[in-house]
Parts: structure tokens; C-alpha cells; sequence
């Protein structure tokens, strides 16, 4: 045995020495005064190229990407084509897949021949964290003098800054996609099917509204939705002879959009699918308010009822919108939007957040962060990172933003702006729609759209316009000032060690008991007490949890 | 005579001597000499295996280090952590929950999943349309070909409570049941669909196992009286014994090796205690963020270990009880 | 009883009218209820394989909403053929057969080879060192060093994004091996080596000449075994491949059925329509995947009838 082990450590040997002298990069590598010499190499005038046309010629680079299955590659992308015009820095994209990148990322770090970024990188604050302390990835942070545009950003926004900002050192290893919509906090809006309300208003089967008054901001207690639900459960409401085929209030549990938290708003919770939020400065954690029982008994209590269809809590995204669709069957459902789940979406209106039995109205406040920290790394071994540098900066002029997340001037954009400088959607060609063009055009990944964007350079779609309308009227109006959702927070090697050991376990406890209790009947005194004081217990480990992200946030609000 | 007992004694002598070094130039060389040539045949698997299994194996050393892509296993800057690894995966609240998952997933798999080729097998080839037989094969093959996303598609379809099964229910007055949010629903389910899609796959070996069967020996049978049954018991069975015990072993030594995907794909918060079992538990770890290699790997090694120690134990009833053994 | 045989009165009409005068020996009442028992089992088995098995054809040109929306059981429902247009519309599709073709065959070769001669070897008593043999295969199905060494080795051979990196790594199975190394040892009795042994023939005449083609039943099972384990594998594919040209079916399929799950950008629409493009295709994609075992079963069945041969020659 002893042999065969040194037989193939021996082996081993041979096999690695051999790996690590293979390929090998031949790029020059200058300095920045060389580069400036060289190839003209400027970075101050964001609108001139970077380099001359010698650097066109001889500097490269080469950026690891994947991309959607319908987007084009890369180096045939017009906006990409629009920059090398625009910069004179030549990059050579090298797309895979979705799927395979998610299989390659960790290979790519093994082998000798990196490439010299990755775009749509997808790192996590603790990939981040580990490859920066083996110093494989360049600290962009030390470069912001060649990047007018990204330093800007970080001037104006301290709180975008924190949250890239690595903890332990300060150094900032990863460039951000910043996308501020303000669609993603709330991302559930209750729908009601106009004309069965109408039916049961008619048969007084529910007190106090009437019939005008079903029109999108209806605001109805949770008993008058539990009587509209109980008569949508025993009436033929779709009229096709078959009184069991209703499905009085519908959602899809635990998705990231379209579920169960709003519920809870009825007893005053902002629950999240983390169930963490931040109250008055603090982090804390809904599933360990008392409300949060009552609140599950209540929602149970429509579940045993019928009036919550059980599907609810095990049918994918997919299955509930495919049952939208043909004969009327959905009574009530939280979704994004009515437009996608049902073939009427005329027939639905917005309600305003039930209220609940005690006078509660607020939703869900969810943790879906508007900034995704990880979408391009650069690797510490790329020469010249300040061309690569200062190129990728270019992606944060608004205008470019704008392309790259919706694509092109010429292809979507008109070359003419309209009266206000904005740009201008393209007629779409016949065929196609404006999504299937968007999506083989545009490259996404880092950009920087925010309410400047918005307000000068270009309009949001017209889908996202009407989301946004209607989260402003019938949603954040109910979401008390001192509740903010958790950020994008940076924590320290140790404090990821503690995550790492325990949110998986916690995540597990929390979903699996909740699922129970909704579909079982509810939660009784005894299991109740059970559960808060296994969750704070060592072995859960709540409390350990808590407190690494009460300091993260200490530390992301205190003053630099 | 002397001379003669002298010489014997020497000749056992020299036959204890040659079995104490057959290294030396005693039978094992002349087998040597006279079998070498069989070495030759080896050489091509041995040599595959070699490069694309055995070389890599020094990324065992992963589980005693805090690693991640790109850090040379055995250089300077490695950073070393022991047992860590280990310890901690001991020490984790789930660990009994996940190997007695883990442990009842596999064990009630391979109690069905074993025997049911083997039968499906001896039933085809007793069939005396044989016509039928071949069709009903080549049907059984075809669940092998689902995909599991696909696969896991239907068991929704079929078993979600709007499914084909649940409408059954309801139509015979039943309530609905949700299989997919029922801890005690999701190892039957799990298993049956497994070795739905596999036993007519599986059972591929032991019908071309029984296709060596003499037919004549049947025919003497049925001569002596013999029952469809009894030839089953004494003809049939006999001529695939030997394979069967080689993929019992082998099976029992693979038993812990449950993989993640499918397990993922049918797990639900309503199944999870039932449903998180070792693989698909490191999969998450290695989700929440913070890459860890070094936990997977030791998680795996351990893995490995203990379906060592099961084809050991198999293999040594097997030889104990029959001719047959790995080695 | 009675009522048993009554049954098999009615489950076995065709197989009476079939081969009533083959059967030399009356079927006794105990032969009757054995395989009334088999039939009833075997039928049993039957439903539940095909029942899938239909529902997927009806399910593949049904419309993706009444499919998921449960309304597909019996029969299809709003007939739609899109899923097979997109199909055959779609290059990758096509590309990734014929790879998966080529290399499957290649694999499929290689590994038969090596399988079967080292196979050969385990199961001679006299191989040289046999139990270290034994034990160096044996070893390979429990311990692995892990994907990245793994990557690393492959890499190192330069056979990252070429067919290589798919077609050498896993040829030798030692599962596959044990197989047929146990096939060898019941299935060749040492009497047909002896005998060839004084004929004078050597070890490789003998191997091709006398002991493979009277293992033709082994060498179908291991084809059908690797054929089919590479015509469903893409793990290689997808780590060691980033040139989509080169893509098995396999790994197109699966991005195909798997693009919903990571697409980045793209709104609620887009999202869904990728969502329905998969949902269309997951049942053509069945289809289409599983052909080949159609087509080549039979022919492993005809090598099944010829094994007949081992068993003759035995003793």
C-alpha cells in the first residue's frame, strides 16, 4: 500500500510540475509611464479613447464571461464592438454557458492559463474574501485613479462603497452591478379576480364594500377577504359546472417573489424569506415574535379551510403560472404581477396589504439586494490592468449602463435622442419581441443605473414603469420608516466561519416547521415554546448568527 | 532407502521454503514465466486507470487542508488544518439525522432494488412467448433514458396534488394527498422511481447471464418431473449465482454512494427530514457563500471509507459462504 | 382456484393458439399457477413502464400549459407540435448528435477493448499477481481525489476542450470489469483453453479465435453498457468542454432544460419563455435521447440467443 502511494504521490509530482509550466503568457507587461509612452494610454477624458492605435493593436486582454442562451457571443455584440471603437481596448471575450460556468468557475482558478477577468463573475462575499487573502484577485481599489467614472460612484454613494468594501483590509475586489429600480423590496402585490368579488358582493356574502369600490386599491380586512374566499370555495365561480375547481387565494411558498410573507403583514411582521430584517437599527428576526404564532395559526387556519389552496406550498413558479392560464380558476394570488399568471389580467385588481385582525397592514420587506457584489474580478496576474481597468470604467457612464443592459444604439435605441437627451426605443422588428431583442443584444453585468439614469438618459420599460406605479400606491405607503431590509453586508473570514456552520441548519429548522405548521393546523403553546428555544440554543445557533450580522451592519451604518 | 527419505525430507523442505518466498525464483517465477503474456492484456486498463484514477487521488490530501481552487495541494503555502474537517462534520447538530438518512435511503433502495432485476429477469426468461419477452426488455430499458430533471417533472405531475394519482384519490372519494410535502412519503417515492427506472436496465446482466443456461438441462429436468418453478430454483438460478454475488458485493460496497441531484430535485421544507442526506447537505454548505473544499472532501473520504469497509465485510462472507469473492 | 384458472383461461389466448404443439411435456397445475403469477406480475410491470412512457409522447406535442397545468392524461391536449419544430430547427441540436455519435463509438470501442482484455487476464488463476490486480481495480470505485485534481491531470495531458477529455478518462469501469471477468470464469471452462492451449495456439489467437466468440452475450452487454453510459453522460462534456461546437446531445439538452434556472437579466417574460422553451422541449427531449436503445436492443438480444454457445460448450 505504502508503495502504490509513493508510486503515485511520485506520479503526482511529475503530473503537477508539468501543469505548471504549460501554456505560459507572452504579453508584455508596462508601466503605467510606458503605457502612457507607448500607446497614449489616458484615462482622464472619459469620452476619448484609451489607447492609441498601437494599443489596439498590441495590447489584448482576455475576459472570461458567460452569457444567456439567446445572447449572441460577445465579440459579435454590437455594444461591444461600439466600445472598441470608442476605447481602442481590444478585448477577447470567451463565453460559455450559464450551466457550465457554474462548473468551470472553480476550474478556471486551478488552471495555469487564467484568463485575465471574469465577467459575471457571480463571486460571494466569501469567495471573495478567501481568493483576496491568496491574493489572487487584483485589489481594484488600488487603481481608482484610473477610474474616473467607478470613483464617482463610490464618492456619491458611501453605502454602495460599504458594500463592496472588503472588511479585513479595505481593499475593494470586485466591480458591482447597480440597478436601482426599487422593484425588488416588495416583491408581492395581492390580486383579485374582479368579477367573482363583484358575484360575491352581490349575494352578500361579504359586509361592508360594495360594488363600485372593487377597483385596484380595494383595501378589504382579512375577514372580508376570508368571507370573499369561503364563497369562492363553495361557488361554481368560473361557471363550468364544476364547484371544487377554485382556487380561492393562491401563491407559491417560499419563492422569491409571489409568497406567503405578505400574510404576515396582517400582524404587523415584515417578514422576508430569511425572515431577518432591520428594525430601528436592529437586526432581527420575525420567527421570534409571538406575533409570528398568531400569525401562523391565523394563515393555517385559511389553509385547513380551503380557502389557501395546499398547492400553494408545493407547486413550483412554473406549475402555478401554467394553471393561470385558460379557464378562470384563481380567485386571490400574490404574484409580481397579474399579467404573466392569468390570460384576463384585465379581470384583476391591486388591493392594498389586508388588514389584519388586531388593525395591522403592512408586507413583506424582502432582502433582495439591488447591487450584486461579485460581477466582475480581475485576476492579480493580468498585465496592464489599468487599460482593462479604465475600459470597464467606461461601463459606468450612464449612457453605456443604459446599453449595456438593454442593448444598443441602432439596434434598440434610435441614434436620435428625444426632447429630454433620453434615448429612444427602436421600432421592434417583425418577428421578434422587444425581450428576444434585448436579450441577444444586450450583455448585461456591470452597469451603474440608477435615479440620474432614469431621470436623464433612459426610460425604464414600460412593464417595470407599471410595477413601480403600483408598488408606490399600494405598497411601500404600508412599510413603516424604521424597517429597512438587510444589505449586502461584508463580513470577516471568522464571521463567515460562524455563518457557514450554522444558516444552513437554521434555514432547514425554520423552513421545515413553518411548512408543517402552516399545512398541519398551526403551531400549539408547547411546540411554539420548543422552537424559539431550540433556535436560540447553541446548537441552532440563532443567536450567533444574529449577532455576526448585527455587527456587519454596525459596521456598514457607522460613519467610514 | 536412506538416501530416499533424506532426499524427500529435503524435496518437503524445499516445498515449505518455495511457499515461504514465492517472490524468489520458486513458483512464482516459473507461473511468471509461463503467464507473463497475460500481463499484456492488462496494460491498457491498467494504465487508463492509472493516469485518470490514480493520479488524481493525491486530492485526498484536500480534506486535511483549508483549500480553495488554485492553492497547490503540497507547496509551501498550504495551509494545513488536520482533522479539522472531519471534527467539525462530526460535530454537527445534523450528523446522526444525516447518516441515518442517508444510511435508510440506500439500505431500503438496495433491499428493492437488488432482488427486483434479478426476478424480472428469471420471470422474462421463463416466458414461453418469447416474442413477448423481447418486447417487454426492450420497453423496460426505456425509463433509463429520462433525464432526472425529467423524470422528477413527472413525479410532480403525477403525485402533486393535482395530479393523475390524487385525482384517482379524490375520484374514489379520497382526500388529496401531498406526497411532496410528507416526510414518510418521500423514501417510498424515492426508491419506487429509482428502481423504476432502472430494473429493467439493471436486469440486462443476468438475462445475458441466463442466456448461457444449456437448454438441454432444462429439458432433463422437465424429464425428472421438475416444476417451472423448481427449474427456476435449480437450473436457472445456479447459472447466474456467480454474477448475482458479484453484484451483491459490489453493490453493498457501493451502498453510501448516493448522489445529490435527484435527492435536490424532490426535496421540499414539508420531506427535509427525511430528504437531507449526507450529499446533499455538503451540496448546500457549499452553497451558503464561503467556498469549502476541504470540508467537501473530507465529507467525501469519509464516504468512501465506510463503503470500503462494507465491500470488505461483503466480500468476506461471500468468500466464506461461496466461491465467489472480489478478491 | 377455480377462479385462477379461469383467469389464465382468458390472459393466455394468444399465447395457447401460439405454441401449442411445441410443448412436449403437459403443463402441470403448479407450471399453470406459476405463470399465471409471472404474467399477472409481468403485466403489473408492464402498465406502470408504459403508462410513463405513453404519457411522455402525448405529453411531447400537448400544449405546455395543460401539461403542467395537469389537464395531460389520457390522450393529448391542445395538440402542438412546436416543441418538435423547435427541435428540428435548432442546429445545436443537431450538432450534438452527431457528436454524441462519434463519440460515443469511439468510446465504446476503446472501452470494450480494454475491459474485455483485461477482463480476460483477471479471470485467468494464473494471471501474475492477480489479488494486487484485483485490488488496484477495486480501489478505483471508492476513492477519487475530487474534481479539481481530476481537471488538473486532464489539463495537463492537453486534452482539455478536445474529444480526448471525454472519450479516454472513463473507459475502464470496474464495475463493468468485475462483470465481465465473472462472465469469463462461469462462462469458459478451462477444458476449451486446454485443449486450444495444446493445439499450440498463442494467448492473443486464442483470445480472438476461441474465447470471443463464444462470449458474444458479454461483449453485447458491455457495449450496450458504455454505449448507453456515454450517450446519457455530459459531466466530462460540460468541465472539459467550452467550444459548443463540440457539445454532446446531452449537454445541449441539458442546457436547454436547465437555461431557465440561471438566466440573468432578462424580465418576467423573457424568464417565462425560456421557462416554456424547456418546458416544450423536456419531453421531445426524451424522445429524441432515447431512440438509439430502440434501435440497438435487438441487436444485443440476437447476441443474447448465441450465448447459447457457452453454455454447450461447457464441459
Amino acid at each position: 500500500m505504502k508503495k502504490v502511494l509513493a508510486t503515485v504521490a511520485i506520479g503526482c509530482a511529475a503530473v503537477v510540475a508539468l501543469a505548471g509550466c504549460g501554456g505560459g503568457d507572452h504579453r508584455e507587461k508596462n508601466s503605467v509611464e510606458e503605457l502612457v509612452s507607448k500607446y497614449g494610454y489616458q484615462w482622464t477624458d472619459p469620452n476619448a479613447p484609451i489607447v492609441n492605435a498601437d494599443g489596439a493593436r498590441e495590447l489584448s486582454f482576455n475576459v472570461y464571461s458567460s452569457k444567456n442562451a439567446s445572447a449572441l457571443d460577445y465579440n459579435d455584440m454590437k455594444v461591444m464592438e461600439d466600445l472598441f471603437e470608442s476605447t481602442n481596448v481590444y478585448v477577447n471575450w470567451e463565453n460559455v454557458s450559464e450551466t457550465i460556468y457554474k462548473e468551470q468557475k472553480n476550474l478556471i482558478f486551478g488552471n495555469g492559463n487564467k484568463p485575465d477577468a471574469i465577467y459575471h463573475a457571480g463571486m460571494t462575499a466569501g469567495e471573495i474574501i478567501k481568493y483576496a487573502s491568496r491574493k489572487v484577485l487584483l485589489p481594484i481599489s488600488d487603481y481608482l485613479e484610473y477610474m474616473p467614472n467607478f470613483k464617482q460612484i463610490l464618492n456619491d454613494r458611501p453605502d454602495i462603497k460599504k458594500q463592496i468594501t472588503n472588511v479585513e483590509d479595505g481593499k475593494i475586489y470586485a466591480l458591482p452591478r447597480i440597478e436601482e429600480m426599487g422593484l425588488l423590496q416588495n416583491p408581492n402585490l395581492l390580486f383579485l379576480n374582479k368579477e367573482w368579488t363583484k358575484q360575491a358582493v352581490r349575494a352578500n356574502a361579504v359586509s361592508g364594500i360594495t360594488e363600485a369600490q372593487i377597483e385596484d386599491g380595494l383595501a378589504l380586512t382579512s375577514a372580508q377577504m376570508e368571507s370573499i374566499l369561503i364563497y369562492f370555495r363553495d361557488h361554481d365561480m368560473n361557471g363550468n359546472g364544476n364547484a371544487r375547481d377554485e382556487r380561492p387565494m393562491n401563491f407559491v411558498h417560499n419563492n422569491w417573489q409571489g409568497n406567503q410573507c405578505d400574510l404576515y403583514g396582517m400582524f404587523g411582521l415584515n417578514d422576508n424569506l430569511e425572515h431577518r430584517v432591520i428594525k430601528d437599527g436592529k437586526v432581527t428576526y420575525t420567527v421570534t415574535d409571538d406575533a409570528f404564532k398568531e400569525a401562523t395559526n391565523y394563515i393555517a387556519k385559511w389553509v385547513s379551510d380551503g380557502l389557501i389552496d395546499s398547492v400553494s406550498f408545493e407547486q413550483s413558479q412554473d406549475n402555478f403560472l401554467a394553471n393561470g392560464k385558460g379557464a378562470e380558476i384563481y380567485g386571490a394570488f400574490y404574484w409580481w404581477e397579474s399579467e404573466t399568471v392569468v390570460s384576463n389580467p384585465d379581470n384583476y385588481i391591486v388591493c392594498e396589504p389586508l388588514v389584519g385582525p388586531n388593525g395591522d397592514q403592512t408586507i413583506c420587506v424582502s432582502n433582495n439586494p439591488e447591487v450584486s457584489t461579485g460581477e466582475l474580478i480581475v485576476f492579480s496576474g493580468c498585465p496592464n490592468p489599468e487599460v482593462l481597468l479604465t475600459y470597464f470604467d467606461r461601463y459606468y457612464m450612464p449612457e453605456i449602463s443604459a446599453q449595456i443592459n438593454y442593448g444598443p444604439i441602432g439596434i434598440v435605441y434610435e441614434e436620435e435622442k428625444d426632447e429630454n437627451g433620453k434615448l429612444v426605443q427602436k421600432e421592434i422588428p417583425a418577428g421578434t419581441t422587444a425581450d428576444e431583442l434585448r436579450l441577444q443584444n444586450a450583455p448585461f453585468g456591470i452597469c451603474y443605473l440608477s435615479d440620474y439614469a432614469w431621470e436623464n438618459v433612459v426610460n425604464m420599460e414600460p412593464r417595470a414603469q407599471l410595477r413601480l406605479e403600483r408598488l408606490e400606491k399600494y405598497a411601500t405607503p404600508y412599510v413603516p420608516a424604521t424597517v429597512t431590509p438587510v444589505p449586502n453586508l461584508q463580513f470577516t473570514q471568522a464571521e463567515l466561519n460562524t455563518l457557514n456552520q450554522y444558516e444552513n441548519n437554521i434555514d432547514t429548522y425554520i423552513r421545515s416547521n413553518l411548512l408543517k405548521w402552516l399545512t398541519k393546523g398551526g403551531v400549539s403553546e408547547s411546540d411554539w415554546t420548543k422552537f424559539k428555544s431550540e433556535l436560540a440554543s447553541n446548537r441552532v445557533g440563532l443567536n450567533a448568527v444574529q449577532k455576526v450580522y448585527q455587527d456587519a451592519y454596525d459596521r456598514f451604518v457607522a460613519e467610514n | 532407502m536412506e538416501k530416499i527419505v533424506q532426499s524427500v525430507a529435503e524435496e518437503t523442505a524445499a516445498a515449505t521454503e518455495r511457499k515461504k518466498s514465492k517472490f524468489a525464483n520458486g513458483k512464482f517465477a516459473r507461473n511468471f514465466k509461463s503467464n507473463w503474456t497475460y500481463l499484456l492484456f492488462l496494460i491498457p486498463a491498467v494504465v487508463v486507470t492509472f493516469v485518470f484514477a490514480y493520479i488524481p487521488i493525491y486530492g485526498i490530501l484536500i480534506a486535511f487542508q483549508d483549500y480553495m481552487p488554485g492553492d497547490s495541494i503540497m507547496g509551501a503555502n498550504t495551509i494545513w488544518v488536520g482533522f479539522d474537517n472531519f471534527t467539525r462534520f462530526f460535530n454537527d447538530y445534523m450528523f446522526w439525522s444525516l447518516m441515518g438518512n442517508t444510511f435508510l435511503l440506500c439500505i431500503l433502495g438496495f433491499l428493492i432494488g437488488f432482488p427486483l432485476p434479478i426476478l424480472v429477469a428469471l420471470m422474462l426468461h421463463s416466458t414461453k412467448n418469447k416474442k413477448l419477452s423481447k418486447f417487454l426488455q426492450t420497453v423496460f430499458n426505456g425509463p433509463h433514458f429520462i433525464s432526472l430533471v425529467v423524470l422528477v417533472g413527472m413525479l410532480y405531475l403525477f403525485f402533486g396534488r393535482y395530479g393523475l394519482v390524487n385525482n384517482i384519490i379524490d375520484a374514489v372519494g379520497g382526500d388529496r394527498y401531498s406526497f411532496f410535502l410528507e416526510s414518510k412519503a418521500f423514501r417510498p417515492l424515492y426508491i419506487l422511481s429509482s428502481n423504476w427506472q432502472d430494473f429493467g436496465w439493471s436486469s440486462i446482466i443476468y438475462l445475458a447471464a441466463l442466456s448461457g443456461v444449456d437448454p438441454a438441462q432444462h429439458e432433463a429436468a422437465t424429464l425428472d418431473g421438475a416444476s417451472r418453478f423448481q427449474r427456476i430454483l435449480h437450473v436457472d438460478f445456479p447459472a447466474i449465482s456467480s454474477i448475482v454475488s458479484i453484484m451483491l458485493i459490489m453493490s453493498i460496497g457501493g451502498l453510501m454512494g448516493v448522489g445529490y441531484e435527484k435527492v435536490l430535485l424532490m426535496q421540499t421544507d414539508g420531506n427535509i427530514d427525511t430528504s437531507e442526506i449526507i450529499s446533499t447537505y455538503v451540496y448546500k454548505k457549499g452553497l451558503t457563500g464561503l467556498p469549502d473544499q476541504g470540508y467537501a472532501t473530507a465529507v467525501g473520504l469519509f464516504n468512501s471509507v465506510i463503503n470500503l469497509a462494507l465491500l470488505f465485510i461483503a466480500n468476506t462472507i461471500s468468500k466464506r459462504f461461496s466461491e465467489n469473492s472480489l478478491f | 382456484m377455480e377462479n385462477v384458472f379461469q383467469e389464465n383461461q382468458t390472459a393466455q389466448p394468444v399465447e395457447k393458439a401460439q405454441k401449442p404443439k411445441k410443448r412436449r411435456v403437459k403443463e402441470s397445475k403448479g407450471d399453470r399457477v406459476y405463470y399465471i403469477v409471472t404474467y399477472i406480475l409481468l403485466g403489473l410491470l408492464a402498465a406502470i413502464v408504459i403508462y410513463p412512457l405513453y404519457f411522455i409522447v402525448i405529453a411531447s406535442f400537448s400544449s405546455t400549459d395543460a401539461v403542467l397545468a395537469g389537464k395531460v392524461f389520457l390522450y393529448p391536449v391542445d395538440i402542438d407540435f412546436t416543441g418538435y419544430v423547435k427541435v428540428f430547427r435548432r442546429a445545436d441540436i443537431w450538432i450534438g448528435y452527431a457528436n454524441t455519435i462519434w463519440y460515443t463509438v469511439a468510446y465504446t470501442a476503446l472501452s470494450v477493448v480494454f475491459t474485455l482484455t483485461a477482463a480476460w487476464a483477471l479471470s485467468r488463476k494464473t494471471l501474475p499477481l492477480r489479488k494486487f490486480w484485483m485490488f488496484f481495480f477495486t480501489l478505483t470505485m471508492f476513492f477519487g481525489g475530487g474534481l479539481i485534481p481530476f481537471y488538473n491531470v486532464v489539463s495537463s495531458l492537453n486534452m482539455v476542450n478536445t474529444p480526448w477529455a471525454i472519450i479516454l478518462p472513463g473507459t475502464v469501469s470496474a464495475w463493468n470489469l468485475f462483470m465481465a471477468k465473472t462472465f469469463f470464469q462461469t462462462g469458459v471452462s478451462d477444458s476449451i483453453i486446454e485443449a486450444a492451449e495444446i493445439d499450440g495456439a498463442n494467448r492473443f489467437r486464442l483470445f480472438v479465435s476461441v474465447i470471443l466468440p463464444i462470449s458474444m452475450p458479454i461483449v453485447a452487454v458491455l457495449t450496450l453498457y458504455y454505449a448507453i453510459g456515454q450517450w446519457n453522460s455530459y459531466f466530462n462534456a460540460m468541465i472539459f468542454l467550452q467550444d459548443e461546437k463540440m457539445f454532446p446531445l446531452q449537454l445541449v439538452l441539458k442546457e436547454i432544460l436547465t437555461a431557465s434556472e440561471t438566466t440573468t437579466g432578462g424580465s418576467g417574460e423573457t424568464i417565462l419563455e425560456q421557462f416554456r422553451l424547456a418546458n416544450q422541449l423536456k419531453y421531445v427531449s426524451v424522445i429524441i435521447s432515447s431512440l438509439p436503445v430502440f434501435l440497438l436492443y435487438p441487436f444485443v438480444q440476437k447476441y443474447f440467443a448465441q450465448g447459447v454457445l457457452v453454455g454447450s460448450l461447457k464441459d
